[in-house]
């Protein structure tokens, strides 16, 4: 049974989260964290690449919509990438591009910090 | 009733990816597209992590019971647990202009699993025991 990875890179003063695995209920603390890490490094542009995900639920949803205000409020964003289809379903379905940027791949998100 | 269509969790959210492998393995058999299972499964989720959180506040001394039913054309889950009362049908859907102008979090749940599923009935037996059934509609 796979579980829930992160691994975070940087590329100057964004960072890169990328996740691997599944974000429900249980996993989705992990997310959190690596959130309250960035935020106390001062760290507010972050892209988040989903290549690797292989399921989220209401519970990871709801840690985006945690800290995008904080990000915005600290001249940041929270910038969504490579989903597969079965992701990016679930973040359409809710709406969720009204608020966020969701690029199909990382070097755009990325190229939109600048 | 066939144990192979049934299964009994303790409720934790460590239990979860159970379900779901649990879930995703018999709609599949249904022969509905992916999506659908993912829909199916999801909304699985979405109850059992409530379940969790708010009838059982995170005590893993409660159970939760997943049974699926493969009908015609139709494919059901019924969860069933102790708890207070609590309808799904009864929480109204958030606006969700409102909700992401207002950055709120949390309450997606409820309306995923109504918009995922075709049908959730709900009814509660004394003293507290709630059963919960999930309805697709198979093609």
């Amino acid at each position: 049974m796979e579980e829930f990875n992160l691994k975070e890179t940087n590329q100057g003063d964004i960072s890169i989260l990328y996740l691997d695995g599944f974000l429900d209920a249980h996993t989705s603390s992990e997310l959190e964290k690596a959130f309250e890490k960035l935020i106390s490094e001062g760290r507010h542009k972050v892209v988040v690449n989903f290549e690797k995900l292989s399921y989220i639920s209401s519970a990871g949803l709801g840690v985006f919509m945690a800290y995008i205000e904080t990000m915005r409020n600290n001249s940041g964003d929270i910038k969504l990438c490579e989903m597969s289809e079965k992701i990016y379903n679930v973040f359409d379905m809710l709406g969720f591009p009204i608020l966020f940027e969701i690029y199909k791949e990382e070097k755009t998100a990325l190229e939109k910090f600048q | 009733m066939n144990d192979q269509n049934k299964i009994v969790i303790t409720s934790s959210t460590k239990n979860l990816a159970l379900v779901r492998d649990f879930i995703e393995e018999r709609a599949k058999k249904t022969k509905a597209d992916a999506n659908t299972v993912n829909q199916i499964v999801m909304s699985v989720d979405e109850v059992c992590s409530n379940v969790i959180k708010y009838s059982h506040r995170f005590n893993d001394q409660f159970k939760i019971k997943i049974e699926v039913f493969h009908l015609k054309k139709q494919f059901k889950v019924r969860i069933t647990y102790k708890g207070l009362e609590f309808d799904p049908n009864n929480v109204e859907n958030p606006d969700m202009e409102e909700y992401f102008a207002k950055c709120k979090v949390g309450g997606l749940g409820i309306p995923m699993m109504k918009k995922f599923m075709d049908k959730i009935e709900y009814h509660c037996s004394s003293p507290d025991i709630n059963f919960l059934t999930l309805t697709k509609n198979l093609e």
